[in-house]
């Protein structure tokens, strides 16, 4: 029983931060109707240049998350622009494309400079723990969970309690309404998609400290990602992140209480059921007829 | 002299031939003109011309003697041309108060936002007794009407409404028709598109009928209602 409750406990703290990956994805589906398979590169682009600051300017992996998360959040204002913006036509089908290549061209440069083998970013909670009744918890699954909170918590102010943010809503709700009454619908897509980098450099620094990666890793990282945003429905951030503790709290269960060969199989089962009864996931709503 | 909004030759499509070929059309200050036309006419896509959400490949596009080509939809709305479109156009899980909020989301003037505000409530009491609830959860006439209350927050000088009574019943239809009728009467200059042909014409000032990207003839509301060719034609199936 024991094993049971520590498994779901570190489900929960890990599931908050596919929570926040899986967020940024979601976001940029609602707001350009864009499947981002390059996002787990962006993860993993994110960890590396955590772990390059932290290493050259010898701070820790998550204070470096001052320098990369504007970084990347300009970054992706300018792929969103040169990449994505100038796909006008089929724009769903060719966005795969473009972001899969875009995800090569990561893994390629991060190959060239950082070599193909593994590396992890080190600080002093990656492996101190502390005793929680019965059981231990690694420090760094409290901070990172933490973190991811804070900045889904600032994420869900922005989106709804700004201005701004009801027109990203607005966005994702209907594009032609929402340019009708005068929603700059290119401004809001670039944001949208600096912000998902953004978040995204932020799972980076946990990701990589809790596990070992290489430029290679996202592979494994966007099948996953991709299977929380479908179960959560596309588009919705609350969805993503139920999905995402579900997700993780049932893998890590089954591990313990089955075998983890079982993990991924049981959350399979639980996707392929809800994909049955609700086809556009817990909180999707069916995509609307466009323009 | 040039008319209040005034397209010519303007040629669009969406990527596979010309949609619109060769459209003239004016619209008069303080008229209210309805275009009327079979399904696939071409209707919409002018409309899409006049708010900047598509671009015209040829042709001139004026309104009060300046040219709206190229213009963002920003850059539209900014000179008074609001749209409302054919589809369901509010956001569905944001409340009736927000929706029509974000009507004016290009005025950053507050206390201009709440006096539009108050009057919008004054002729549409709908927004206010509902205030809280999702738009969504509004019949599809209600949605219609909260929707004029959303364009006018910006006090346009021209209403464009693509098809406002479709998928109404008749009740319904008929307050629609009653309420863009009150709009033209206060002074509002209004550019209708509409199925029914009939019902839109009658309330018209001026009409035109398009068929296959061109319009077919302009004129008074009641002497295109009349015309006798147009009525077999186009007026005899649809009213
Ligand atoms: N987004 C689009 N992409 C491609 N073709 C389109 C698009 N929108 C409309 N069309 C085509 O353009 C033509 C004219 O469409 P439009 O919507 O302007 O017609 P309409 O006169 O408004 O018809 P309706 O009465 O059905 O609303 C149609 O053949 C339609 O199939
Ligand atoms: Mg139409």
């Amino acid at each position: 029983m024991t094993l049971v409750l520590e498994a779901a406990v570190l489900g929960v703290l890990t599931g908050g931060v596919y929570a926040l990956m899986a967020s940024g994805l979601t976001l940029i589906f609602g707001v350009m109707r864009i499947i981002n398979v390059g996002h787990g590169a962006l993860v993993v682009l994110g960890a590396y240049l955590s772990f390059a600051a932290s290493r050259s300017l010898h701070i820790d992996p998550f204070l470096t998350l001052v320098i990369t998360m504007p970084v990347m959040f300009l970054l992706g204002m300018v792929l969103q622009i040169v990449f994505i913006r100038p796909l006008k036509t089929d724009r769903e089908a060719l966005s795969v494309l473009v972001t899969y290549a875009l995800a090569l061209g990561i893994e390629g440069l991060l190959g060239y400079f950082f070599t193909a083998n593994y590396t992890q970013l080190q600080a002093w909670y990656d492996t101190a723990s502390f005793p929680i009744g019965s059981f231990r918890i690694t420090y760094v699954y409290v901070f990172g969970f933490a973190l991811c909170l804070a900045i889904l918590a600032v994420m869900f102010l922005v989106l709804y309690r700004t201005t701004f943010g009801a027109s990203i809503r607005a966005t994702m709700l209907n594009r032609t309404a929402a340019q009708l009454i005068g929603i700059d619908v290119d401004r809001v897509s670039a944001v949208a998609f600096g912000i998902g980098m953004a978040t995204a450099a932020a799972g980076g620094v946990v990701f990589g400290i809790t596990t070992a990666f290489n430029p290679g890793s996202h592979y494994d990282l966007i099948s996953r990602l991709l299977t929380i945003i479908v179960l959560g429905g596309l588009g919705s951030l609350r969805g993503a992140i139920v999905a995402a503790l579900i997700m993780l709290v049932s893998e890590d269960i089954t591990a313990v209480l089955i075998s983890p060969v079982w993990a991924n199989f049981v959350f399979f089962v639980i996707l392929v059921g809800v994909l049955l009864i609700r086809p556009q996931g817990l909180y999707g709503v069916r995509v609307r007829d466009r323009l | 002299m040039g008319a209040f909004l005034e397209l010519v030759g303007v040629r669009a499509g969406y990527g596979g031939g010309d949609i619109l070929q060769g459209l003239d059309l004016s619209v008069e200050e303080g008229s209210l003109t309805c275009i009327v036309g079979p399904n696939g006419a071409g209707k919409s896509t002018v409309l899409r011309v006049v708010s900047g959400l598509l671009r015209p490949t040829a042709g001139t596009v004026q309104f009060r003697g300046e040219s709206l080509a190229g213009r963002s939809p920003r850059a539209i709305l900014g000179r008074g041309i609001v749209q409302v479109p054919q589809e369901r156009s509010l956001f569905p899980t944001m409340t009736v108060w927000e929706n029509v909020r974000l009507g004016a989301f290009t005025v950053h003037d507050r206390s201009l936002v709440a006096k539009r505000m108050a009057a919008v409530c004054e002729t549409f009491p709908i927004v206010a007794e509902r205030r809280h609830e999702p738009a969504a959860s509004l019949s599809g006439g209600q949605q219609k009407i909260v929707e004029f209350a959303r364009a006018l927050m910006l006090d346009p000088s021209l209403l464009i409404l693509d098809e406002p009574s479709m998928g109404l019943d008749p009740k319904t239809r008929s307050l629609v028709f009653n309420t863009v009728r009150d709009m033209n009467k206060a002074g509002r200059t209004l550019l209708l598109v509409e199925q029914n042909a009939r019902s839109g014409l009658g309330i018209a000032t001026h009409g035109v009928v398009m068929e296959t990207g061109r319009v077919r003839l302009q004129g008074p509301g009641q002497e295109v209602l009349d015309n006798p060719e147009i009525g077999r034609l186009y007026l005899g199936a649809t009213a």
